[in-house]
């Protein structure tokens, strides 16, 4: 939809600014706020997973955690059982490349089925997905040899990633590095084909191209993207249960890229900003009254007003500002001219 | 041989109440083509408020008529004030959908705690018949008997009567059926809240039946009530009839003999019917 290929030069500025200042950050806060915002990386990757699908295919995929908390639990279930060395973090990170798109094939395979795109085939995918992502929680919970059931793993991590302000710089990198590479993903023919499947699936059809197979593709790095973010998620907590599992856990995404704006990749980065601050600072209103320990009620109503009144987040509003500026440059340097001419 | 007869008692009282939340989920999609996912929350509304009223007035039909007034008030308020902002579009009505279900569902935990709460089956339906070493429990064939009632029920009204009809017609052609000045917004907050109270009912009667209500029932049942819609046919009466007993009587069979494999079962049989007949088994033929 909103794809702005060149990055102005006023935006590298801005980029730069705020690069310098999120590598300071560390040094100049609290411990739980470096925590605060090592989440919001993460957590910004696995939305702009999401915001593949929701934005740039047009699918409610509502089992998407599935990705998300395989990843940490693979990368758990290797610390735990095998040993915790950086080896076997990359391992984890190959496990999860093949779980996350053999994962995505199976689920594109089922979904996809139904062609033709329109309402029914968005409700059958969402319902669909929806029941694929229970199984997976189902099968964590039952096996409690490996997964330790509902109680949750927690596990040892390799030294290296012990340290909070190290691994602060990790997740930024690892920010940094799936952005660019989702990014061009997106600026790639195979991401123009999603977008034009998204507008109009029978016509891409026409046009030759094989519809289904672009989806898988889509699906899979989206799959990937969400699973490395959950290997990430696994490291940071030390601690995975059948929580990141949820369809809760899934509609985190679904709210972080609509606060943010879907279809704009970058979005995500702000929704999760956004939607994770406001979290930590709501739980820091406790104090004054216990109805600020209920998450869920401000989650839920942040859907319902985001959904009715900003149904393009913060990006929507961002680009409608710019969009109207330019215009007005437009029209007044019209005006110029034609005062000129006259 | 006896364990076929008990089976299939819990299949077809399993499925009366998936029945129940289903049927509304189906009319609601077909008519209005909303995909309504405050249904599982309506459902455990529905458990709660007979669990309260039942333990404040010890009176059974008082407390179901309770619950399923509350859950009408709740279709109603739903629809009018959030849902009929976002009429065609499809992702924007999940997402609102889902947003009042994750609020209603916490404000259930705000109100009666998150740990379940136990309830006993009524006395007059508390007990069970052995024949012949066939163990039948009274409050599953009531559930059968309800559901069978409610089934008979919704297809005179659909069938027979006039608000039925337009409520038909509005299925196939909506906009035709406001041509003939017919106001049909009245009917879709009408059929959203029957709707929203069938799945009180259903949470009202699913509550004496486990003994127990607990906040996360609303969304274990709201995905097996999507799956019949998906296996029965969005929009059709029918169909979410048919689909409910078929998968009550698996969901039965599957839970004796393969207790593991329960939600598999029920998500192979919807890819099943989703790869070979994609409108469901009793889907009608009509394109909207």
């Amino acid at each position: 939809m909103i794809l702005k290929k060149d990055i102005s030069k006023r935006m590298m500025i801005f980029l730069g600014i705020l690069l310098i200042a999120l590598v300071i950050l560390p040094h100049v806060s609290t411990l739980s706020t470096t925590t605060l915002f090592s989440r919001i990386f993460i957590m910004a990757i696995y939305a702009m997973s999401y915001d593949i699908l929701r934005g740039y295919m047009g699918f409610i995929n509502l089992g998407h955690a599935l990705f998300f908390g395989s990843g940490a639990y693979i990368v758990g279930i290797l610390f735990n059982n095998i040993g915790n060395t950086v080896p076997m973090f990359l391992v984890a990170i190959v496990i999860t490349l093949i779980y996350s798109s053999i994962a995505a094939l199976i689920m594109g395979k089922i979904v996809f089925r139904s062609k033709g795109g329109g309402a029914a085939s968005v409700v059958a995918g969402a319902m669909t997905t929806l029941a694929l992502g229970e199984i997976v929680r189902h099968t964590a919970e039952r096996w409690r040899d490996v997964t330790m059931g509902a109680d949750g793993l927690s596990f040892r991590i390799p030294p290296v990633f012990a340290d909070r302000t190290m691994f602060y710089y990790y997740a930024l990198i690892f920010l940094i590095v799936m952005t660019l590479i989702l990014r061009q993903f997106i600026n790639s023919p195979t991401g123009r084909v999603l977008m034009s499947i998204r507008e109009n699936e029978q016509r891409a059809e026409f046009l030759g191209f094989d519809t289904e197979k672009y989806k898988l593709i889509g699906l899979q790095v989206s799959g990937i993207a969400s699973g490395f973010s959950g290997v990430m998620f696994g490291v940071m907590n030390r601690f995975v249960n059948t929580e990141l599992l949820t369809v809760q856990q899934t509609l985190n995404a679904l709210l972080i890229t609509l606060v943010g704006g879907t279809g704009t990749l970058y979005g995500a980065i702000i929704g999760s900003g956004f939607v994770n601050i406001v979290q930590s600072q709501l739980l820091n209103f406790r104090r004054v009254h216990p109805i600020f320990e209920r998450w869920l009620l401000f989650f839920g109503a942040m859907y319902v007003i985001v959904v009715i009144f900003m149904p393009k987040g913060f990006m929507g509003l961002y680009y409608s500002i710019t969009d109207k500026r330019k215009s007005k440059l437009q029209n007044q340097t019209i005006k110029e001219t034609s005062g000129k001419t006259s | 041989m006896n364990i076929f007869v008990t089976l299939a008692i819990n299949g077809l009282a399993q499925g009366a109440l998936l029945f129940l939340l289903a049927s509304g989920l189906s009319i609601i999609l077909g008519l209005m083509g909303v995909v309504n996912f405050t249904h599982g929350t309506l459902f455990i509304w529905g458990g709660y408020v007979y669990i309260w009223v039942y333990t404040l007035t010890e009176s059974f039909v008082f407390a179901i008529l309770a619950a399923v007034v509350v859950t009408f008030i709740m279709g109603m308020f739903f629809e009018r004030f959030f849902v009929s902002r976002v009429y065609g579009n499809v992702p924007a009505q999940i997402l609102i959908t889902l947003g009042l279900q994750v609020i209603f569902t916490e404000l259930v935990r705000v109100i009666w705690g998150a740990t379940p709460l136990s309830i006993g089956r009524p006395d007059f339906l508390a007990g069970a018949w052995d024949i012949g070493g066939v163990v039948i429990v009274h409050y599953r064939i009531f559930l059968i008997a309800v559901g069978l009632f409610i089934a008979v029920g919704i297809h005179l009204l659909l069938n027979k009567t006039k608000i039925g009809m337009i409520v038909r017609a509005g299925v196939q052609r909506p906009d035709m059926v406001r041509a003939l000045g017919i106001n049909i917004n009245t009917y879709f907050t009408m059929v959203f809240a029957g709707g929203a109270a069938l799945a009180g009912l259903a949470g009202a009667l699913y509550a004496p039946l486990v003994g127990s209500m607990t906040s996360t029932a609303g969304m274990h049942n709201q995905v097996l009530a999507f799956i019949v819609v998906v296996v029965g046919g969005m929009g059709s009466f029918i169909g979410s009839a048919g689909g409910s007993v078929l998968l009550g009587l698996m969901g039965s069979g599957v839970a004796w003999f393969a207790p593991g494999l329960a939600t598999v079962a029920n998500v192979g049989l919807m890819a099943i019917v989703l790869a070979f007949k994609p409108s469901g088994l009793f889907g009608l033929a009509v394109k909207k």
